[in-house]
């Protein structure tokens, strides 16, 4: 609170009079109540609607993404693997690895565009990789890079989380991307 | 503590007595009377419009296939967003409220008379940049009522004789409503308007600065009693307490009438009633009383004697001898006014 | 006023301001918690189904709205998954780079929905198909219509009209709840059906030469004949060899759970003088708590279990299908599960199933039980585990003993009497061979197929008009006053012809009946007048309707004993009303 001591009435007509003459005597628990009454009135107040602006600015809701029907199970059967898109346009390789689906991995989904320079890898049955065209990078049956410019970076193929349901192969997808606003938009 | 302030001394040398000059100017007794203290709502409004209108462009969209859908995120789904829209709603209301209650006492108190005159013609001008920013922020919202109130607007702007067509292509980019009108209005709502306001407003100030306030003088006063007080700090928290009581008003008037979606822009539909934000009710029941072009051509007349009326006002009193002749033109004035805003008020059509 | 003072004035609005951001906080959590699970859900369009939506959006936007709404587009399942066609399917068809069906059945729908599909395929709903040669078929195609397609005998100005197609009423209304026999038209003018097929167990056609012969249009898409479809008949015949249709309950494109829980659903074909049993649920008390709790009923759940998500009242499907909390939850789709009497044929009868599903008809007490899969008792307990959620053990019990004695005092009033003078006017040749050309066969109709279920039904849900008025007393109404009069005419006129033999074995039987204790009051004048000197006559007759009711007090009884032995022809009828 700056100052102002003494009474300012409307009768004080000189300015400079009213200025304050410091004396600490003079100040009494009444104007330190009114100040900081005023004080903490004027910073609740403005505080909660700066606050209010804040949660109004920050996001609201992210879409956090779904759990999307890839197939049943009958449909991908022990050894093979199916292209999946995303409804974002995100390229997916799913694949079955056991019988079993409750073994661990017995599905896997990895992202079918290459860490290096984002080329499409593809599964080469005769040696069981993922193989990209684009600088001979190759990946195995979990994603890991066994050659090329990913294997030198240490960059694997991004997995998609998966879960089975009844008899449904479900994955994870990430929330809406802008790709996806886009491509409706101009739907 | 005096090394602190020495530190900030030497930095910004400006010293508190001269901060104290610049700040203190004396203030008449009679703006202690609330009818008197107009002049500082609507810029109080102003920077609630600001704020809000700054925090609610993070959202809007002004693209035609985006703008209601972007209103309506902010609306139903952003958190206090509702709020937020409803406090631009109603400051925005309450904003042209005050200016023209502003513009009533500046005016039947004569303080536009020499010399002022130019002053009242900057008034006018930030009476005309804040009718614009009301209704080129309503046409944001890209529902029906405002679509079709912006496409009227502009064929009633292409009404006008020599600059009308030139007005309407300006406003509008095109001669219809295309996909390129939004984004002017947004322009003009967000940056151009508001710029130019913020302009006029500090000339506007400095004037009276430089003129000081006109003095009232009341006959309950004794003649005893200094007629100034300070601005710092008596002023000030008057003013403050001005806000705060229209921060809580706003925020009522948000929570009990917040502002709601109407149904989004159909170009191929005309709403069976179509009505303008309320402070164009004057104009839109002139322009249904007589024919597009008197009516456009007599509100530029009226619009035009308003600016020059300070030596209207001087030439008035030559011609009648009567120092009040204004004052009677302005009650005639008032009830007109009143009187067709109430009118397109309570009629549908 | 003092700078303190504005001050302390400054510093309270400061907080009044506080006090309404604080109420526009706590408007802003309310209005959270409202839209919480009513806002419209996220909908990603999958990339397989991109295509169809950016034109379908435009050509039938309806489709896709639907859709949209549907579980199915939350989870990523679009319009391909469902319509996929293999290129050997006999309907199927290049669509735009997809090859499709129009028409989706349960092997489709069993792809992803087994235990679904595998309960629906074992209900009698699945049946409902097999009406053929039936006597409600025979209604409706010859007696009603024409089997074979007629000339029209005037014009129809507007409209040309060579041929008049007698199958209309059949299409159009019996083969719409029971479901059509899915036909393409052939190259010869002829129709393709499953007959012709002989689907394997994937759906694929065995038969090349039927194959061969399925007419396509310029698009080369195979051409459904319009007496087949559009249909969603719930026991609907599929070219792929399938039973049913799931969109009879589900309706497509939204397969709403939400709907499928409500009567109405139910409604589309379980109303009406034959069977009007969503009628009869309104009038009871659980259809009264219904409309008036609706909204309270969670119908949006996912889960829907009686007991946990609502309790309110129970529809159609919380009875008969629907999972509560004493079966952990589950759902069965099908609806004969929790059923103990079948009062589809003209005698009820209970609901002792075999392997096939099938009510067992053998009367001898251990084939029987050799044959029993699943007893009616078994059913019953899988309903009165419905009932006890709100309604206690004794109360139960006493409904179902209150059921049972209704339904074989139907039995044994009437119904057995009934058909065997129906049964014994045909050993006597004294009917015709086709049926509803004689006044007695419509009249034995409306008793059974008519008044006997709607008072049967009406017993079994708790209607009480329905079990009597437009129940019972029509049963006796038709059975005293136009069965029995109708009978002894056909006998009279057979004595006239001189068949005196057969007829007096008719008038025999029918004498029989009306001396029996349940019957004794009708015509009892008559009946003294016969027996008795002339001067007792008026007197007795005076006295019989004061005699006591015979008590009915039969606690020894285990099971009702089945009358059996009598050929019933209206076995064939395959109404799927229960």
């Amino acid at each position: 609170m700056q100052e102002p001591s003494g009474d300012i009435r409307g009768e004080r007509t000189d300015a400079v009079e009213s200025r304050p003459d410091g004396s600490e005597s003079r100040r009494g628990f009444l104007e330190h109540a009114a100040g900081v009454t005023m004080a903490g009135g004027l910073t609740a107040g403005y505080g909660m609607l700066v606050s209010h602006a804040v949660r109004f600015l920050y996001p609201s809701e992210t879409d956090p993404g779904s759990w999307q029907f890839v197939c049943t199970l009958d449909d991908l059967q022990p050894g093979d693997s199916m292209p999946f898109t995303t409804p974002a346009g995100a390229k997916l390789v799913v694949a079955r690895q056991a019988e079993d689906p409750a073994q661990d991995d017995a599905f896997i989904a990895l992202s079918s565009v290459c860490p290096h320079l984002g080329c499409k890898v593809h599964w080469e049955a005769n040696n069981e990789r993922f193989f990209c065209p684009c600088h001979n990078g190759a990946f195995d049956a979990q994603g890991n890079p066994i050659a090329g410019p990913p294997k030198a970076a240490g960059q694997s193929l991004t997995r998609f989380p998966l879960r089975i349901e009844g008899n449904l192969l479900m994955v994870w997808v990430p929330g809406t991307g802008i790709s996806e606003v886009i491509s409706e938009t101009n739907a | 503590m005096s090394r602190l302030n020495a530190w900030i001394q030497e930095r910004i040398p400006v010293h508190g007595d001269q901060l104290r000059e610049l700040t203190n100017e004396p203030v008449p007794n009679h703006l202690k009377r609330w009818w008197f203290a107009l002049g500082g709502t609507p810029a109080y409004l102003f920077v609630v419009q600001v704020v809000t209108g700054i925090l609610l462009a993070f959202y809007y969209q002004s693209s035609p296939s985006a703008a209601w859908e972007s209103v309506r995120y902010i609306t139903e789904d952003a958190r206090y967003g509702w709020y937020i829209r409803s406090l631009h709603k109603w400051a925005a209301t309450l904003m042209i409220a005050s200016v023209i209650l502003h513009q009533m006492r500046v005016y039947f108190t004569a303080a536009y008379r020499r010399p002022r005159e130019l002053n009242w013609v900057i008034g006018m001008c930030l009476l005309m940049c804040t009718l614009l920013t009301g209704f080129t922020g309503y046409s944001l919202v890209f529902e029906q009522l405002s679509y079709w109130g912006a496409t009227v607007a502009a064929n009633i702007s292409d009404a006008v004789p020599v600059i009308g067509s030139f007005g309407k292509q300006m406003l509008l980019a095109g001669d219809t409503y295309n996909e390129r009108t939004l984004p002017r209005f947004y322009i003009l709502h967000a940056a151009v308007l508001p710029t130019t306001i913020i302009l006029l407003m500090a000339v506007h100030i400095t004037f009276i600065r430089l003129h000081g306030v006109t003095e009232l003088h009341f006959e309950d006063e004794s003649p005893d009693e200094p007629d100034h007080f300070n601005f710092f700090p008596d002023h000030l928290l008057t003013e403050l307490t001005i806000g705060l009581v229209l921060m809580i008003l706003l925020s009522a008037l948000a929570t009990v009438l917040p502002a709601t979606m109407g149904p989004r822009a159909n170009p191929l539909v005309t709403p069976e009633v179509i009505k303008p934000e309320w402070f164009f009710y004057v104009s839109f029941r002139w322009l249904k009383l007589f024919s597009l072009s008197v009516a456009v051509i007599s509100t530029g007349f009226i619009i035009a004697a308003m600016f020059v009326w300070p030596w209207i006002d001087r030439l008035l009193i030559r011609l009648t001898r009567n120092e009040d002749a204004s004052v009677y033109v302005g009650i005639v004035a008032t009830f007109l006014l009143i009187g067709l805003t109430v009118w397109e008020a309570v009629v549908t059509h | 006023m003092s700078v303190k003072t504005k001050q302390l004035i400054v510093g309270l609005l400061g907080l009044m301001f506080l006090l309404s951001l604080i109420f526009v906080q706590a408007m802003e959590v309310t209005r959270r918690r409202q839209e919480l699970g009513v806002g419209p859900r996220h909908v990603s369009i999958p990339a397989s189904s991109k295509g169809c939506v950016e034109c379908h959006v435009k050509s039938s936007p309806g489709i896709i709205d639907h859709w949209k709404g549907s579980t199915h587009a939350v989870r990523g399942v679009g319009c391909v998954e469902c319509h996929q066609a293999s290129r050997e399917d006999v309907d199927a068809f290049d669509h735009y780079g997809a090859t499709i069906a129009t028409i989706v059945t349960p092997l489709d729908c069993g792809r992803c929905h087994k235990t679904e599909t595998q309960e629906f395929l074992a209900s009698h709903h699945a049946k409902a198909g097999n009406i053929l040669a039936s006597l409600d078929n025979f209604l409706a195609e010859t007696v009603e219509g024409s089997r074979i397609p007629f000339n029209p005998h005037s014009e129809t100005p507007g409209m040309d009209v060579d041929a008049v197609n007698g199958m209309a009423s059949v299409n159009v209304g019996c083969r719409q709840c029971h479901g059509s026999k899915v036909a393409l038209q052939a190259t010869d003018g002829g129709l393709i059906t499953v007959d012709d097929l002989q689907p394997d167990l994937a759906g694929q056609p065995t038969n090349p030469e039927a194959l061969a012969r399925v007419k396509r249009d310029e698009n080369g898409r195979p051409v459904l004949d319009a007496g087949s479809w559009p249909n969603t008949g719930i026991g609907r015949l599929n070219l792929d060899g399938s039973l049913g249709s799931c969109s009879a309950c589900h309706s497509r494109h939204d397969f709403s759970p939400r709907r499928a829980r409500q009567p109405e659903n139910c409604g589309k074909c379980h109303l009406g003088p034959d069977h009007p049993q969503k009628e009869i649920y309104e009038e009871s008390k659980h259809g009264v708590a219904y409309r008036d709790l609706k909204h309270h009923m969670n119908l949006d759940a996912k889960d829907w279990v009686l007991g946990k998500d609502y309790t309110q009242a129970p529809t159609c499907a919380t009875c008969h299908m629907s999972g509560h909390t004493r079966n952990g939850g589950r759902v069965t789709h099908d609806p004969g599960e929790r059923i103990s009497w079948t009062n589809r044929p003209p005698v009820s009868r209970l609901m002792d199933t075999d392997a096939t599903g099938a009510v067992i008809t053998e009367t001898d007490p251990v084939e029987r039980q050799k044959l029993t899969v699943s007893s009616w008792r078994d059913k019953r307990q899988e309903m009165k585990n419905v009932c006890m959620h709100c309604h206690t053990q004794n109360y139960i019990n006493a409904f179902y003993r209150q059921y049972d004695d209704f339904v074989i005092n139907y039995n044994e009033k009437f119904a057995k009497p009934g058909q065997q003078i129906m049964n014994a006017l045909r050993e006597q040749n004294l009917l015709t061979k086709p049926n509803f050309d004689e006044e007695i066969e419509w009249t034995w109709f409306y008793l059974w197929h008519h008044e006997g279920r709607r008072a049967r039904h009406g017993a079994s849900m708790m209607a009480p008009d329905y079990a009597h008025w437009h129940g019972m007393y029509e049963v006796a109404e038709r059975f005293y006053q136009e069965l029995i009069p109708q009978a002894r005419e056909l006998a009279h006129q057979a004595q006239e012809r001189q068949q005196t033999r057969q007829a007096q074995a008719v008038l025999d039987l029918i004498d029989d009946i009306l001396s029996r204790p349940e019957h004794e009051w009708f015509e009892a004048a008559k009946k003294l007048a016969d027996h008795a000197p002339e001067s007792l006559t008026a007197e007795a007759a005076a006295a019989v309707p004061e005699q006591d009711p015979p008590s009915a007090d039969t606690d020894s009884r285990e099971e009702p004993t089945e009358n059996g032995g009598s050929s019933e022809s209206e076995e064939a009828d395959g109404d799927s009303s229960e």
